[in-house]
């Protein structure tokens, strides 16, 4: 049975009702849990629930009463899920592995729910009791109340164990509010029960009297029963979720704390790293042998970063790979390498710049001498042996893998895994290997230290890969973009993710359509989003402008390129600050966020869509090629700990969409919820919406728009400062691994790095930390120094620039000695 | 006489005699006969004269930039497919600043009436020729008088397989109510070009000149035949009134080929964690 018979088997109009797990198909047509295809409205039949069990408060014990009736075709992926890395890590780690059997255990038992219902209803019934004692002053009512109560604290203590232990195996100790007021609540209600006993305890007739303690009983009495009401919401909330009805509390407007977050790549150096360049014409399969390297590389128990240049044509040219293997994380490339591997003899050529004295070369003899340092290989003639010159890259890869007597089947693995109908390439990378192996008498740099258990705890993808994470973190659903180098990543990566999750994806006609398109989805309750390089955003001033004017919410991650007009299509800069921060006409409140790493780029990317939707304001995400484009490292992120909150409020009789609150924020609703109608509008406007002219009331709007700013500049999050030093070397956005590398190479303790991933609006608050240093020198990868002209506007002194705008991010080893150039200068 | 749909204390900025005023008066009627739900109904409109319509109209409204009422409607509607979506604006705005958002919003026909109130000048800009200006019209920046063909919306909305194609003239409006209803009742994109006359900056195509150089199309014209419907696009003097042409059969429908035939809106809904957390975990 393929996924889309799957979807006939509803459930729904007399049709059987049939669900997958793990390649299974069951029926459940009989379950009284299943009626019309429908379970507990949660989930329909029809699908493959592997995935959603996980959330279930049950396990899948539950499929052993149901009758199999098919296998699920086409379900790979899905066989993936259940072997994830994931679960073979937690093998070799006992505290993870008793971990994930409490789990089963509690799945199977679920002691919490089944122990809460006592006290919850003995308090309560204590509670009533109690009134009723007081009322009729009945003593029997008295010797209940005291009886039902003694065992509800009792109960209360049983029930809170298990629930203790439910945080820990099902929620990792989450800090979110839920969780913080049960555990205050019960532990309240169970001090508060103690002490009622104990008064009774000591004077049973205290019940009568109308003394201190007397007073105190009934109280506990009864304020234990509010508690357990409390309990029993919050308790419903963690299981069944918040919703997106939340209307915005007090709590929720404070922002996630997301710096709390340490990013893979902190400040401890890697001691021994190798770096290998492959260039080769567009079309040779430099991108696969990428993925195939650094995924095999990775099994060895290397930390991986790499990055590619490439020229903006689909066949030919010359591009090139970096790969870089170390025994500590890193995020940044460098200029020379260690190894280079050439497909071609332009690829030969193009790359000699970066060669130091002692990088190893491999080359086709077919192009090129012997050399010192040089490796010939015959790449073509052995692929040609297996039937195809495209096998070249298939088999240095193998050769390099033999050269480093590294392990031969995890680069098999990784092969069998990409290419998966096709047995040839494994034979050409044996082959390779064994060439590899062979050879001898060179001097190839010592390999880095091996840390697998460190490794395979981390996940392997790109900048785009993870801003994406970021923006479903985000709870983004709609997507409306027009493909833009190096923008076009997320707009993939999103339409990809609409197979498997609620997110309604348009190619747009041009950009105009797309910011446009992108607040008519907020405008009826959607968190949409598009994706754009310079060109294209400079097409959305004025889309920009009305998201401003109508406080509509919109996110646009703007991948950076460099300019002007077409400029350097495929290449990177950090060119469109100035851009992202004036666009549009007329003002009005702006974020503008730029993330890093991998983890800033999930953080971050969720973040873009909570503030955008609790400032009514456009946010823009700025990202680059350099960022999109480079793979690294990143440790497993909880995305339960992001949470979703809904600023929409349902809307009463009378509803106007622009009132004039406090901080400037209106309450926002959409069509059709609730009793209110709707009036967004361009033009200045009255509090209904309504056209005005009126000079009283454009001062008030204008007034309103700028509280917002006021409100959210206070929420920035402050520059991430390492170092004690007294000179700041300051960057913002992806030159955060090249400057934090740097400095670990040049060791030297006066510098410290200022990163900056919330761009604007900044307030002296989050500037304060810049005051202690001496000297401060920015770092962009621009020929304007727009973020250090940003910091003038707020009074901090810039005491040296370096700028960089020839297409390249900033690599390791140049940087560092610009930054010891920098600092020479000063002192 | 008052209606459902009236607004209260709005200063209505149109000159007198406007052809705006039929066509507002026109839209309300409708809405009200056709028993619209005014909480889930949303008026789109761009920018000019006419796009201060729904200003008027007691109903949800997102009045937007000048000539991008579509692609707001479009991702309105797919953000919930349950609202009823009209766009409106002028024919500057709409076939001029808008012409690309034209093009691509029949190419998906999504679900929404398209209202264009055409009077064949720009008012709001105090009187240049606008696209569907007739040759040799005289304005302050066609000196010498147009010298661009105009353009024909009917045809072109044709040749993208417009599914609801259609021409009223705001001076019959009991005919037009009649069409204007038909292009509600419609499944998926439904174009009504609605002729109005510009007293203030348009002596050429007034009242009488519509009148005189219009015809309705009686009950023998098919309006499901598309080569027929063609050739009536082309019509000038006189121009054919009516539903132009109608294909009645199901076609597919933007927002529910992209979002499943029952999507419920999107702000009532929220992702699976657990299934990004495994999409993650792949990686």
């Amino acid at each position: 049975m393929t996924i889309d018979e799957l979807k006939r088997y509803n459930g729904q109009n007399g049709a059987r009702a049939y669900i997958a797990y793990k390649s299974v198909v069951y029926d459940v047509t009989n379950s009284p849990f299943w009626k019309n295809g429908d379970h507990v409205g949660e989930h329909t039949a029809g699908v493959d629930l592997t995935s959603a069990l996980s959330n279930a408060p049950h396990g899948d014990e539950v499929f052993k009463e149901f009758a199999v009736v098919g296998k699920l075709e086409g379900s790979e992926q899905i066989s993936l899920v259940t072997q994830t890395p994931k679960t073979q890590e937690h093998q070799n780690d006992s505290h993870e592995l008793f971990k994930s059997k409490l789990k089963t255990w509690y799945k199977k038992y679920h002691p919490h729910p089944a122990a809460v219902h006592f006290p919850i209803a003995l308090h309560l019934f204590a509670a009533g009791m109690d009134i009723l004692f007081l009322i009729t002053l009945n003593e029997a009512y008295n010797a209940g109340v005291f009886y039902s109560f003694f065992i509800a604290t009792v109960m209360g203590l049983v029930a809170m164990v298990p629930g203790i232990l439910s945080w820990w195996i099902n929620y990792n100790f989450s800090m979110q509010r839920a969780f913080v007021v049960k555990l205050i609540v019960a532990s309240i209600t169970l001090l508060l029960g103690v002490v009622a006993i104990y008064i009774y305890y000591e004077n049973p007739h205290v019940a009568y009297e109308h003394s201190f303690q007397g007073i105190l009983y009934h109280a506990i009495v009864l304020v234990t029963g509010l508690n357990v009401i409390i309990l029993g919401y919050y308790g419903g909330k963690i299981t069944w979720g918040y919703g997106r009805y939340q209307t915005l509390t007090e709590d929720s407007k404070k922002v996630l704390n997301i710096t709390k977050h340490e990013s893979a790549v902190s400040h401890h150096s890697a001691s021994q790293s190798i770096s290998i360049l492959i260039g080769g014409a567009a079309g040779t399969g430099i991108a696969t042998l990428e993925k195939i390297l650094s995924g095999a590389f990775k099994k060895n128990g290397f930390y991986i970063f790499s990055t590619k240049e490439y020229m903006s044509r689909v066949r030919g040219g010359s591009n090139t790979t970096l790969i870089r293997i170390s025994d500590a994380p890193i995020e940044a490339p460098c200029w020379k390498v260690d190894i280079c591997i050439a497909l071609d003899s332009l690829a030969l050529e193009h790359m000699q710049e970066r060669w130091h004295e002692n990088t190893i070369v491999f080359a086709d003899e077919a192009f090129s001498e012997k050399k010192t340092n040089m490796i010939l290989v015959a790449m073509k003639d052995s692929a040609k042996k297996f039937g195809n010159a495209k096998y070249a890259n298939t088999y240095i890869a193998g050769v390099l893998f033999g050269a480093l007597r590294l392990d031969k089947s995890s680069l098999l693995e990784n092969i069998a895994e990409h290419f998966k109908d096709d047995d040839v390439n494994r034979d050409v990378a044996e082959s390779g290997y064994e060439e590899g192996m062979k050879l001898e008498n060179i001097t190839l740099p010592k390999l880095p230290k091996s840390d697998l258990e460190g490794v395979k705890k981390l996940h392997l993808m790109d900048g785009t890969t993870a801003s994406g994470f970021g923006f479903l973190a985000g709870g983004c659903n709609m997507v409306t973009a027009y493909p833009m180098s190096p923008s076009t990543g997320v707009l993939n990566f999103m339409a990809d993710m609409s197979k498997h999750l609620s997110i309604a994806v348009e190619q747009s006609e041009d950009e105009i359509a797309s910011l446009n398109m992108v607040l008519g989805g907020w405008y009826s309750g959607a968190r949409a989003m598009t994706t754009t390089s310079g060109g294209g955003f400079a097409l959305m001033g004025e889309a920009l402008s009305l998201s401003g004017m109508t406080e509509t919410p919109a996110v646009i991650y703007l991948a950076q390129r460099p300019g002007p007009a077409t400029g350097l299509p495929t290449r990177s800069e950090q060119g469109d600050l100035n851009m992202a921060l004036y666009s549009g006409h007329g003002s009005f409140p702006r974020i503008v966020l730029a993330p890093g790493s991998l983890r800033e780029c999930i953080d971050y990317g969720y973040l873009a869509f909570e503030m955008a939707d609790k400032y009514q304001s456009p946010v823009i995400i700025l990202s680059d090629q350099y960022l999109a484009d480079s793979i690294s490292m990143i440790e497993k992120v909880e995305f339960s700990s992001y949470e979703q909150r809904s600023y929409i409020v349902q809307s009463t009789e009378g509803y106007v969409r622009y009132e004039d609150t406090k901080n400037g924020i209106s309450p926002r609703t959409v069509p059709g919820f609730g009793k209110g109608l709707i009036c967004a509008v361009g033009d200045e406007h009255d509090e209904r919406g309504q056209i005005t002219e009126d000079y009283k009331m454009r001062e008030k709007m204008v007034a309103k728009r700028a509280r917002k700013n006021d409100e959210l500049t206070a929420e920035a999050i402050a520059p991430e400062i390492s170092g004690d030093g007294d000179i700041a070397i300051i960057g913002w956005g992806s030159t955060r691994g090249a400057i934090c590398e740097s400095l670990e190479y040049l060791n030297n303790p006066r510098l410290s790095h200022v990163h900056f991933a919330w761009v604007h609006p900044l307030g002296k608050e989050q500037l304060k930390s810049l005051e202690r240093f001496k000297y401060r020198i920015v770092v962009e990868n621009n020929a304007d120094g727009a973020f250090a002209n940003q910091l003038k506007l707020y009074d901090v002194k810039i005491d040296n620039q370096i700028l960089q705008s020839n297409g390249f991010s900033f690599f390791v080893d140049q940087l560092s000695i610009m930054i010891e150039k920098s600092v020479k200068e000063l002192s | 006489m008052s209606s459902l749909f009236d607004k209260e204390n709005v200063d209505i900025a149109w000159c007198p005699g406007c052809g705006n005023f039929g066509i507002l008066k026109l839209i309300r009627e409708v809405l009200e006969e056709l028993e619209v739900d005014k909480k889930t109904c949303v008026i789109v409109s761009g920018i000019g004269q006419a796009a201060k319509t729904p200003y008027y109209i007691d109903v949800n409204m997102f009045g937007v930039l000048h000539g991008r009422a579509l692609p707001v409607a479009t991702a309105v509607k797919l953000g919930n497919p349950n609202l009823c979506v009209v766009a409106e604006g002028g024919d500057g705005d709409m076939y001029g600043e808008g012409g690309n958002h034209f093009i691509h919003t029949i190419r998906r026909n999504v679900d929404i009436v398209h209202i264009v109130h055409n009077n064949m000048v720009y008012g709001l800009t105090k009187g240049q020729a606008s696209p569907t200006s007739q040759k040799g019209f005289v304005t302050k920046v066609q000196v010498g008088g147009v010298v661009n063909e105009p353009f024909n919306p009917l045809a072109v909305a044709l040749s993208l397989k417009a599914g609801f194609v259609s021409r009223v003239n705001i001076g019959d409006p009991l005919h037009a109510k009649e069409v204007l209803k038909a292009a509600f009742r419609h499944h998926g994109y439904a174009l009504v070009d609605i002729l109005q006359p510009c007293p203030t900056f348009n002596s050429t195509n007034t009242h009488h000149w519509f009148k005189e150089n219009s015809y309705v199309l009686d009950d023998t014209y098919e309006s499901s035949d598309f080569h027929g419907a063609l050739q009536k696009a082309f019509e000038f003097s006189p121009m054919p009134l009516g539903i132009i042409y109608q294909d009645k059969s199901i076609r597919d429908i933007f927002e529910r080929s992209i979002r499943g035939e029952d999507a419920k809106p999107l702000h009532a809904m929220t992702h699976d964690v657990s299934k990004i957390q495994d999409l993650f975990n792949r990686y």
